[in-house]
């Protein structure tokens, strides 16, 4: 167990200023998440343009820095990714917060890379693991149009 | 009262947590366990085993006689007046549902309306909101003062002349607040209606005396007693349980089953479907003996110190806000800091062997009133010490560091 691995410096950047915590004007696809065990809920908008791409992703919500910066870095780094894309790098993220060692994505640069193994540390914390999957899992639903609302699983 | 030796009466103060010494501050949410507790379950299994109340064997005797004997001693601790008010549950959420259950079949009528509180954990909402689905039956809601408190005066506020029935907890799992129960009960009484109370926190930190108390109805839940899981007790005034219907059907409760017609059984075993947590029960009765041999006034003390030292402690610990102040206040200390969510304080925590709760502690409401999504919650049990609460405080400056406050 490693606090500093868990905590690293860009985690608590992100979770103190997220990115994108608004709600996009003109989003044409959403969905709502919530992890009903500890009551934390977010909202991810996506605006996609008539190529399918992602020209903006937003959020809103509350919950602890892991699921702040997670929701943050992910609604960056999907700007610019269609459908296609996007989800590739969601089972990408997901496999790799539960047990690949790393990214393997060909739809990810190094830099984006760099910044989302930095949420690698929670592997070694079961209990959060939904911390950091609970916007990831929102925002596939959201593509998918699904009216339920998300709940989190391990 | 040495401390130090009661702890040692809890075999898990001896394991190394994640290599700490574990300062557990969660007993809110179940408390550890006496060895005398865990030992009778063991023996009951290796030497005593038996289903209860059905064959006439040996071991079928002496086990139901096992098994009624702590529903003495539960009628003993808490004074009530006949030993068939004491009936068996899963625990106080099945207690809760069984009161809102039976209620609803014979007593509650459409329009009738329930009062409970904003303080109150879902195990007492979610039941009467079933009620409210089914029989269109109204809640209505006392609300807290500024210090996190029910007031009598609050409650006879919301009093309409339909309430038919006031549930509300003992003791807030949150906030602390004791609720003015007694008084509460003989104002409602005087106006015909009934009082429920959630004893889940006033139980393992209060003296009992239902019959002082005045309530109708009672829920307890054993582990967080010093107790097993999977039980709790439902006290409830007899000429109830007499009158009410029965909650499940199965084994046990009956009297008389024909194709054409069935009757019940007496209690307390028409509340008392199928086989019960017969080894629970038993040993149960090692957690009654345990609070006995302490005393309940000694625990009360105990931790009425505690909670005054982790508050002023606290309360000097710059960007820890404690949630709610009441005059009466039981052992848990609510808290938030500023730019630190309950879930990462937690977790910082518990790298020191620190155990508290982060989350609504089943309590929406009362947190949507506070405007707070989450809270972080370090509870107090007998065996907790000064210097567990020197070490959460500690541990929270620990927190404060890492995220740079």
């Amino acid at each position: 167990m490693n606090l500093k691995e868990l905590y690293q410096e860009i985690i608590l950047e992100h979770g103190k200023n997220p990115r994108n915590l608004r709600k996009t004007e003109g989003f044409n696809k959403d969905a709502k998440g919530n992890n009903p065990l500890c009551g934390d809920n977010v909202h991810v908008y996506l605006k996609l343009n008539g190529q399918k791409i992602v020209e903006d992703a937003s959020f809103e919500g509350s919950g602890c820095a892991i699921s702040m910066a997670s929701a943050s870095i992910m609604t960056d780094l999907i700007k610019g990714k269609n459908e296609h894309e996007a989800k590739e790098i969601v089972e990408d993220f997901l496999g790799m917060i539960k047990e690949n060692p790393e990214l393997k994505s060909k739809y990810l640069n190094e830099d984006e890379k760099t910044k989302l193994m930095c949420l690698s540390g929670v592997k070694q914390y079961p209990m959060r693991v939904k911390c950091a999957t609970l916007s990831w899992h929102t925002m596939v639903s959201a593509f998918d149009e699904k009216t339920e609302e998300v709940k989190t699983e391990n | 009262m040495n401390i130090d030796q009661i702890k040692k009466e809890f075999p898990i103060f001896d394991e190394k947590i994640q290599n700490n010494d574990l300062v557990y501050l969660d007993s809110a949410n179940s408390s550890q366990k006496p060895k005398i507790v865990v030992d009778r379950i063991n023996e009951f299994y290796t030497k005593q085993f038996s289903n209860v109340g059905r064959s006439v064997h040996y071991l079928a005797v002496a086990a139901t006689n096992l098994y009624e004997n702590t529903r003495s001693s539960v009628q003993k601790y808490i004074n009530a007046k006949d030993k068939n008010e004491i009936v068996f549950t899963k625990g106080a959420t099945e207690a809760l549902n069984l009161v809102a259950n039976t209620l609803g079949q014979s007593y509650l009528q459409e329009g009738d309306e329930v009062l409970i509180t904003e303080l109150e954990h879902h195990s007492n909402y979610v039941p009467w909101h079933f009620l409210r689905k089914s029989k269109n039956i109204k809640i209505n809601f006392a609300e807290i003062n500024e210090e996190g408190e029910i007031t009598l005066e609050e409650i006879e506020k919301k009093i309409t002349p339909k309430t038919k029935l006031i549930s509300i907890t003992h003791l807030s799992n949150v906030t602390g607040a004791i609720l003015p129960v007694k008084e509460i009960t003989q104002l409602a009484h005087s106006k015909g209606i009934i009082v429920v109370v959630d004893g889940c926190q006033g139980a393992p930190h209060l003296k009992l005396d239902m019959q002082d108390l005045g309530c109708d109805f009672y829920a307890i839940s054993c582990h967080k007693m010093y107790g097993p899981t999977g039980l709790g007790v439902l006290y409830g005034k007899k000429k109830w349980l007499e009158e009410l219907p029965p909650y499940q059907g199965g084994g046990g409760m009956i009297n008389e089953v024909k194709k054409d017609r069935i009757s019940y059984g007496e209690l307390p075993n028409k509340y008392e479907a199928g086989t019960m947590a017969t080894a629970q029960v038993i040993a149960f009765d090692q957690s009654i003996k345990f609070l006995e041999s302490i005393g309940i006034e000694n625990v009360m003390k105990h931790e009425a110190d505690l909670v005054e030292y982790g508050q002023e402690l606290l309360q000097k610990n710059n960007s820890v806000k404690l949630i709610g102040n009441p005059k009466n206040k039981g052992g848990v200390l609510s808290f938030t800091i500023e730019g630190v969510h309950p879930h990462d304080i937690a977790t910082i925590l518990d790298e020191d062997g620190v155990a508290i709760r982060a989350g609504h502690h089943c309590c929406q409401i009362l947190h949507d009133k506070l405007n707070i999504p989450a809270s972080a919650r370090a509870s107090v049990g007998i065996y907790n010490t000064k210097e567990d609460l020197d070490q959460l405080n500690e541990s929270i400056n620990n927190c404060k560091k890492i995220f740079n406050l």
